[in-house]
């Protein structure tokens, strides 16, 4: 299959048609209601090119993914490979030319065995047993997963999910892939793996088309071409390197990594050369502050000796002590089952406490019955895409459940619904509209308003940035500064270490269960870096590691500004 | 409270000779076991069925704490029964035969169940679509969708655990704003369910269209010119497992 791959390319070079071609595509939904979703987009891919198609949410580049994979008709235009409509070529013709990688992998895998879900496309290719066989061994060993050839998909992490409903597209043994957003819902490690496999299988002379809205600097080396997509158009395209330097004219935020290389080339520093610094002697700058220092210690959660297990074997929470102070943003952090959900759902009493105590204001945290109704609203939960909860007709009815269950009524209903609004910045005239018209960044506020609408001391959120482009990320980041700043306890559970740095007060570290360390982000440092792989960490943090290696004066930073400032003398 | 640890009918894959049993044998094996126990009168032919059920998950190295937990929400099922059965019977006859019928019927129920489940236990659930298949062909040349209705069953199959633990988070998420899923007479009690209902309703659409977009993009375009990795094969152990069930099936009916 390899050799065919290189030959096919080779062939196709000769002749100078692109492999794919979008020739002024329009598309909409409803064009009265919500106008053109894509609007004359051209572009073309050659074979075996890599490139990226950035937007940010509601760009159109579902809409656009779906129509180059032949599964919705352009309304204008077209799509072309080797010249052929797509629109016009036979079902399985297409489905042996493109291959398409989703973002949320449980949604792709249809059987319950990795080798029987790998099958799946050869079987609808209508090949000989054997032949099948072959070709999910292959796939297989592309994608790395050769060893959880015989496992059941259900005993598979996400990365490695992801991964077989990439295989599952190389079985098909197509000649372009187009992913969207494949890495959205992976953690740092689980997305180099797929970058890997990716590089492979490029080098191998596939075309790969990568639809994003976030710049990851994992892969950028390897993209030959960026296309950026706005409300529905192309509003750039150029090289890799040509694009760096626009980045943030076109709306997109730099990775540290690339802003510290940029400023290495500066300073004269070329590639891994960082010996130079090893002599030099660095000033190390005061601390820049993001928050303002907390204002009294008083304790909102007290929790002692807290064990939690689900079944007879494993704790999911072991001996636990910590204290959360009042109005302070604590992050929690540790790798998936580290307790992290099971922790944050005992604060509203969602799970019982086995053993153990919670002292909430110094009191009981109460277990059952009315009082139990009670601390829900002074403890608000948003759990991991809140947007899938919301259920009612309009963003007023929505945000009005919580203060009616709490007993509100008339204008003190009215009044907490317009306080939830205000807090997530979103303006009276979303007050009529249907939440499921609303875009995915939108929803996710409302959400969010929704809870905040009873006023709750304190509000933990899981994960409130997941999927989310960057500047609703920064939308949300300073909601909760500012709900911070007057007063609110905010407890986040996050992956994301460079918010987490750069936001909290006080950071917890979970490990199975257990508390590593809890203390301000510049106490905790040296534990994360034990706990979390390098992968993880923030870049600045990455690189101030590399340099202390070599030179013990410098001190681990994860602030981008405050790392310049240490080579302000030299 | 919470339904995530639920998993009714999941595929264990253990490898066992059950599990390498084909589809089709293991449902024709269901047919028969299940239309002799339907009818069965005293506790001497339940035995009998409780027995092989016992060599049955047995041989197929699933532990009765799996099985026993993937049938839970059949017990309730089982103790429904069992109250209706025992009413009924009260205004009939007297109290001990009432109480004998009731516990029999229910007993009949947990032996027939667990049968059942051991289908879905023992079969993925893409290869019990195929078997289905193959069964309703006869069907399908009447234009019955035989082929949709099996993959449907399958890929349902598939998505149980998933919408498990997607209720599991909804019902957490609205008792975090203050629902009162448990208060209240039945009227009240149904209308707390609707902000439960309607967001899963939302994601079960969704996951169904994503899952469809991610079917026809691997080139799936219904059952026609659809090849197996490993095409059913009827071997011995087959044909064995139907002859025995059919059988002891036809001792009883003959009984």
């Amino acid at each position: 299959m390899n050799v065919n791959r290189k030959q096919k390319q080779q062939q196709l070079n000769r002749n100078n048609q692109p492999f794919l071609e979008v020739r002024s595509v329009s598309f909409s939904y409803d064009e009265k209601i919500t106008g053109r979703t894509l609007n004359s987009v051209s572009f073309f891919v050659n074979k075996g090119e890599r490139i990226a198609l950035l937007g940010h949410n509601g760009s159109g580049k579902s809409t656009l993914t779906k129509i180059l994979g032949g599964l919705l008709e352009p309304d204008e235009g077209a799509c072309f490979i080797d010249g052929v409509d797509i629109n016009k070529m036979d079902f399985q013709d297409l489905r042996r030319k493109i291959g398409m990688v989703f973002q949320d992998p449980e949604n792709q895998i249809v059987a319950a065995m990795v080798e029987d879900d790998v099958a799946f496309a050869p079987e609808n290719q209508g090949l000989p047993s054997e032949e099948i066989q072959l070709r999910v061994d292959i796939a297989l060993k592309e994608a790395d997963l050769l060893h959880k050839k015989d496992a059941p998909v259900s005993a598979l992490s996400g990365g490695e999910k992801q991964r077989t409903a990439l295989a599952g597209v190389l079985a098909a043994d197509v000649e372009c892939l187009i992913l969207d957003e494949p890495m959205a819902m992976l953690d740092p490690k689980s997305r180099l793996r797929i970058e890997k496999v990716l590089r492979f299988i490029h080098g191998e002379g596939m075309t790969i088309l990568q639809i994003t809205h976030q710049i990851e600097t994992e892969n950028f080396d390897d993209i030959q071409r960026v296309l950026v997509l706005s409300k529905g158009q192309i509003i750039w395209q150029g090289k890799t390197q040509e694009f760096w330097d626009k980045a943030e004219e076109l709306g997109f935020e730099l990775p540290d990594e690339l802003k510290i290389k940029k400023f290495f080339n500066r300073l004269g520093v070329r590639g891994e050369g960082l010996e130079i610094f090893s002599e030099k002697n660095f000033s190390v700058p005061a601390k820049l502050k993001n928050n303002s220092e907390i204002k009294n210690h008083e304790t909102k959660f007290n929790i002692k000796n807290l064990s939690f297990k689900y079944d007879e074997k494993n704790f999911a929470l072991k001996n636990l002590d910590t204290e959360i102070f009042s109005g302070s943003w604590l992050s929690i952090i540790g790798h998936t089952g580290s307790g992290k959900s099971t922790l944050v759902q005992h604060l509203n009493a969602l799970y019982k406490i086995q053993s153990g105590e919670i002292f909430f204001d110094a009191q009981k945290l109460p277990q059952k019955g009315e009082e139990v109704h009670a601390l829900r609203q002074r403890v608000g939960l948003v759990f991991q895409h809140p947007e899938d909860q919301l259920f009612s007709p309009t963003v007023r009815e929505e945000l009005a459940f919580a203060p009616k269950n709490a007993g509100l009524k008339n204008s003190k209903l009215d009044e907490a619904v317009l306080f939830g609004l205000e807090c997530v910045g979103l303006g009276k005239n979303f007050l009529e509209r249907n939440p499921l018209a609303l875009s995915g960044g939108e929803r996710r506020l409302v959400a969010i308003a929704s809870v905040l609408s009873t006023r709750p001391e304190c509000i933990v959120l899981d994960e409130p940035l997941a999927g989310l482009d960057a500047s609703y990320q920064k939308k949300i980041l300073e909601m909760l500064k500012n709900l911070r700043n007057s007063g609110t306890t905010i407890i986040t559970i996050t992956h994301n270490l460079d918010t987490a740095l750069k936001f909290s007060d006080r950071i917890l570290i979970l490990r199975n269960g257990e508390k590593i360390k809890e203390g301000s982000p510049d106490e905790v440092i040296e534990e994360i870096m034990n706990v979390l792989e390098p992968e993880s960490w923030p870049d600045v943090l990455r690189v101030s590691a590399e340099i202390r290696k070599i030179n013990k004066n410098f001190p681990l930073l994860y602030d981008y500004q405050e790392f310049i400032k240490c080579f302000s003398q030299i | 409270m919470f339904l995530s640890d639920i998993n009714l009918g999941q595929y264990v894959p253990t490898g066992s000779i059950i599990h390498k049993l084909d589809p089709r044998a293991k449902l024709f094996s269901l047919i028969f076991i299940i239309s002799a126990i339907f009818p069965a009168k005293n506790f001497f032919q339940l035995a009998f069925w409780a027995a092989l059920l016992a060599v049955i998950v047995h041989a197929s190295k699933i532990s009765w704490r799996i099985l026993l937990k993937s049938s839970r929400p059949v017990f309730f099922l089982v103790a429904f029964t069992f109250i209706f059965n025992l009413i009924a019977a009260y205004f009939s006859s007297d109290l001990s035969t009432a109480v004998y019928r009731a516990f029999f019927t229910s007993i009949r129920l947990i032996v027939l169940m667990l049968f059942a489940i051991m289908l879905p236990l023992t079969t993925a659930p893409l290869e019990l679509a195929d078997g289905l298949d193959y069964l309703l062909r006869p069907l399908a040349k009447i234009g019955f969708p035989a082929h949709e209705c099996s993959m449907m069953i399958g890929m349902a199959l598939r998505f149980i655990p998933l919408l498990m633990q997607e209720t599991d988070k909804i019902i957490k998420a609205q008792l975090s704003r203050g629902a009162r899923l448990d208060q209240g007479n039945l009227f009240q009690k149904v209308m707390a369910f609707f902000p439960v209902l309607i967001p899963l309703f939302i994601i079960i659409f969704r996951r169904a269209d994503e899952i469809a977009t991610a079917m026809e993009a691997r080139g799936y375009d219904g059952g026609s010119g659809r090849t197996r990795r490993k095409p059913l094969v009827w071997k011995f152990n087959d044909t064995a497992s139907v002859i025995i069930s059919g059988i002891s099936a036809g001792i009883f009916f003959v009984l």
